[in-house]
């Protein structure tokens, strides 16, 4: 050592090692993990009275923000965002927050169990080897192509391993699938990226550096596709940070949600009227621009004006401010997409991006980047894919069904048959973490650890223009005799032998995690580098992931769009009921989030309801109905029927109703079983062209039961009608 | 996060001046997400009490966000969010009610303290606040095994009977300022925030000292588009809402 080294790199150093070294010191999974240790043992870098943070990964969404857990003596006091993470940059969203209500929830399983009888709930305990051995069996006396894994949306490294051990055995690749998905109809908006830029990904909306945001349906400040960071996109563009003005919002939606709450103006547009009402806008603002009027635009104004509702003044006084707007961005996302004709209504809003000149450029629309090692297709599974599943189980061509990181018995809906078709399949393994529903309804139940619990790594789909992914480690040991599932599959593997252990022979989860991320240490311009991997891995941990940069962001190439004619097929809609049915994704309870008690506290940003489901009407249309505030109606279409209390929400079409999913469990612990009701249940099974399901599609009816439920809200009923008035 | 000194405390200021911890909350980009809300009862051990309680408007929470519809459909709108907790009064209507000196001044950080341990429950606070941020422990509620892992031990845990609110997180502020001194060094403005700042995905709420004239509460503060709640009432709160646009 020269003595030109500065103290800084001498530190850097130093850190660098002590690291490297703990990570090296493990041999099993065990001693990988941070013990809990009596006051006069302390690791040393731990002081008495002082918090040690753990850089890690939430694993509420799919998302991949960064989070750093605060913790004490081996227990998790608080998490909050991790700053160095390009997604979040040390924000968090109410789920994320909450994080730690699922960690330490009294409902989570315990250990490894089985039921003899499906349902039953009479769970035996089982040792973890008796598991890895039934598993062994399972794979090796299953035929292949009868197995079938179900996992959540994250593509993650659970996802890679699961990829692998399918390859190697022969089983078909794994499918991703989760609640969000279907509700925000990302499979049609991926679709027509790739139908117009050729990509089928999904695409990034720069909202932060645009002057005009023109919402079709995307909840982005809600759960949509990485709300923290389409928050933070939306503070910069109402702060006006790059283009001086004070940027303009308008959501159109049949029902105010929170994003259009805190938009500048709402329009209730008429369901599976959104394209149409876009290429009027194009047409208007090319007009009013002294442009030739693309030939995708080639609509009737007034026409469409009178098929959306929307009034044409509107629709001209939007064109006017677009038109000499500098940067105008238009998302689709939604309840738009999840239309009989979503697929077109989804490019005919892309394409008002390509004639305003935004792809590529500044608060436009981009490709989101690749996530690093990412050679494969990460998208997920379309509902019709889930459909051929569920087909496939009911015709006995499935053998043994491995779930993690989803429940689809709840996440589904009813008419899919999900339910009736797991009884087709004589062995069903659940990971969960918790007794969701799912869950229940298998024959085996190996726990994996909760997020906060376990390793890992997370592709960023989307939601920053670096290519990222995001890293988890344990932040606490295990609380409960739970096991990582990476582990037990690759014991499984080991015990296998043949092929399948010689690509699977990895110790642990943490080794096979530092195999696939090996990649990486070669890549250039990332947020840190390392000579080798173990030094790479140190810092992954240290710094809850690896990230590029420099931006990444692609841009969309199109040349034929607004040439090419572009016919938007009039919405279709199941049933025979008078109301359009809205069902819509909590934004506080998410699809997951129902089994935290304080999530079950906070009330809903738009009505402010707790603990409950809620039925939203219009105020005249209840007065038509004679529905009253707390009534509970039954919403009834061919596929099955809910019941829930209403609220009168001044800001839907008299038209529609809506309801949030989320609430509704038979199962899943004690905060969430038993309350409110899954609209779900009475989704009807018509898809788009894109093999999503047109879930915003359906009319349905409103029935009076004569029963009543007061919802606990926290607004008081003061000041929104007046105790003095019938409504 | 500026570094400078922020100035010592001068006798000959007013009492609107005096005031140290200031919140700004800017009502434009305010997304009503409720990250605060969670963020605020993790960090301050606060119980969640179920459906039956919530009717009974016996709900713990330290920080709501409010919102009101204005009109009627289709000219119908939700008024902007709006999150409100603890205003810490300058001039606060709680503390001369308390009988038992619970509700009382800190003349070290100008807020509103409330003394867990000389509470009674008389409920007087609670009733004279205008704000409505206080929130009353009507039971010991109930927080089920291993769920009391995660209580922050650096915050006091509330039993029956006893008033609660917003603290500006107090233990936070303690916490920068020691660690400050003990590197000795100034605050740097930005380096204490409480819950609901540092979860706040938009970056709506900002905090600092208001007696520090270059922080940047102070100028967002007096940049024109501030107002206090009920502001007629006099009461000086040290949160200052940006309206929004």
């Amino acid at each position: 050592m020269t003595d030109k080294i500065s103290r800084r790199d001498f530190l850097k150093m130093a850190g660098v090692g002590a690291a490297t070294t703990a990570v090296l010191t493990g041999c099993g999974p065990a001693a990988r993990y941070v013990e809990r240790e009596p006051y006069t043992t302390m690791p040393e870098y731990t002081y008495s009275g002082r918090s040690t943070y753990y850089a890690t990964a939430c694993r509420e969404c799919a998302a991949g923000c960064g989070l750093v857990a605060r913790t004490m003596q081996g227990r998790a006091l608080k998490v909050e965002g991790n700053r160095n993470n390009p997604v979040n940059l040390g924000k968090t969203c109410p789920r994320g927050q909450a994080t730690l209500h699922g960690l330490y929830n009294p409902d989570r399983v315990h250990g490894p169990v089985s039921q003899k009888k499906r349902g039953s709930r009479d769970f035996k305990s089982l040792e973890w080897e008796a598991a890895i051995d039934m598993i062994v069996d399972t794979l090796k006396k299953t035929d292949p192509g009868e197995i079938a894994f179900l996992m959540g949306l994250a593509p993650d490294h659970l996802f890679d391993l699961v990829s692998d051990l399918a390859a190697a055995i022969g089983a078909p690749a794994p499918l991703r699938f989760g609640a969000l998905a279907m509700f925000e109809a990302r499979g049609t908006l991926s679709q027509a990226a790739k139908n117009l830029f050729g990509e089928l990904a999904l695409p990034f909306f720069d909202i932060a550096n645009t002057e005009v945001t023109l919402s079709f349906g995307a909840n982005f400040l809600e759960t949509w596709l990485s709300p923290v960071s389409y928050t933070r996109g939306y503070s910069k563009m109402r702060k006006g940070n790059t283009n001086g003005g004070r940027g303009y919002l308008v959501q159109f939606e049949a029902r105010m949600s929170q994003t259009a709450a805190a938009a500048d103006e709402w329009i209730p547009a008429r369901p599976g009227t959104e394209g149409l009402v876009a290429q009027a806008l194009g047409k208007l603002v090319a007009e009013q621009r002294g442009d030739i009027i693309p030939h995708a635009f080639d609509v009737d104004v007034a026409k469409a004006a009178e098929t959306s509702g929307v009034a044409e003044e509107t629709l001209r006084n939007l064109a006017g401010l677009v038109a000499v707007a500098g940067r105008t961005v238009a998302i689709p996302g939604g309840a738009a997409l999840g239309q009989s004709n979503g697929l077109e209504t989804a490019e005919a809003i892309l394409t008002l991006n390509i004639y305003l000149g935004n792809t590529g450029q500044p608060g436009g629309v981009y490709l989101s980047p690749v996530a690093p090692l990412s050679e494969k297709d990460h998208n997920p599974a379309s509902v019709f894919g889930i459909a051929a599943l569920v087909e496939r189980m009911e015709s006995g061509k499935i053998k043994t069904l491995f779930v993690h990181g989803i429940n689809p018995v709840f996440e589904f809906p009813k008419s899919l048959g999900f339910e009736q078709a797991l009884t087709g399949v004589p062995q069903v393994i659940s990971f969960a973490t918790f007794p969701d529903e799912t869950a229940v309804l298998a024959d085996y139940l190996l726990p994996d650890h909760h997020g906060l619990e376990s390793w890992g790594y997370q592709r960023v789909v989307t939601g920053t223009g670096n290519a990222a992914i995001s890293g988890a480690q344990p932040v606490v040991v295990p609380y409960y005799d739970t096991r990582s599932t990476v582990d037990i599959l690759l014991a499984a593997a080991e015990k296998m032998g043949g092929k399948v252990a010689s690509v699977l022979s990895f110790a642990d989860e943490v080794e096979f995690i530092q195999s696939k991320l090996a990649d990486l240490v070669e890549e250039s311009d990332g947020f840190f580098s390392a000579p080798e991997v173990n030094t790479f891995l140190a810092s992954f941990q240290q710094f809850g992931g690896w990230w590029k940069t420099t931006d990444s962001l692609g841009v969309p190439e199109n040349d034929d769009a607004l040439t090419r004619t572009l016919k938007i097929p009039a919405a279709e809609f199941e049933g025979k009921g008078e109301f359009h049915f809205l069902p819509f994704v909590s934004p506080i309870l998410g699809e997951a989030g129902a089994n935290k008690p304080w999530l079950q506290e906070v009330p809903d940003p738009t009505t402010t309801v707790t603990w409950n489901t809620w039925v939203e009407i219009n105020p005249v249309t209840a007065r038509e109905l004679d529905i009253k505030d707390d009534d509970i109606v039954r919403i009834v279409t061919e596929s099955g029927s809910i019941e829930a209390a209403v609220y009168l929400y001044p800001a839907i079409r008299p038209d529609t109703v809506a309801v949030p999913f989320g609430q509704g469990h038979t199962a899943y612990g004690r905060y969430a079983q038993g309350r409110g009701a899954n609209p779900a249940d009475v989704l009807g099974l018509n898809f788009n062209a894109a093999g999503d399901l047109s879930y915003a599609a359906m009319k349905v009816r409103v029935e009076k039961t004569g029963k009543k439920h007061t919802l606990a809200r926290l607004e008081s009923r003061m000041g929104v009608y007046g105790l003095d008035e019938e409504y | 996060m500026s570094k400078h000194k922020i100035p010592e405390y001068n006798t000959s200021w007013s009492e609107e001046e005096q005031g140290r911890w200031g919140m700004v909350i800017d009502q434009d980009l305010c997304t009503g997400c409720q990250a605060c809300v969670v963020a605020c009862a993790m960090e301050n051990n606060i119980s969640f009490v179920g459906e039956e309680d919530v009717v009974y408007g016996r709900a713990m929470h330290w920080i709501r966000v409010e919102r009101f519809w204005e009109g009627e459909y289709p000219e119908v709108k939700a008024t902007d969010f709006q999150p409100v907790m603890c205003q810490q009064c300058g001039s606060a209507p709680c503390e001369p009610v308390c009988p038992v000196f619970a509700s009382v001044h800190s003349q070290s950080e100008e807020l509103n303290l409330q003394v867990y341990n000389r509470c009674v429950g008389t409920r007087y606070c609670a009733n004279n606040c205008p704000y409505q941020v206080r929130v009353f422990n009507w039971r010991d509620w109930e927080r089920p095994e291993p769920l009391n892992n995660q209580l922050n031990p650096t915050v006091t845990v509330r039993q029956r009977g006893v008033m609660e609110k917003c603290t500006f997180c107090v233990q936070r502020i303690h916490e920068a300022e020691d660690s400050a001194q003990s590197e000795g060094r100034e605050l740097v403005d930005g380096e204490v925030q409480p819950a609901c700042v540092q979860a706040c995905p938009a970056d709506a709420i900002v905090f600092g000292r208001i007696d520090d004239p270059e922080s940047e509460v102070s100028k967002l503060t007096k940049g024109g588009r501030g107002v206090q709640l009920l502001e007629d009432l006099g009461t000086q709160p040290r949160v200052t809402y940006l309206k929004g646009g």
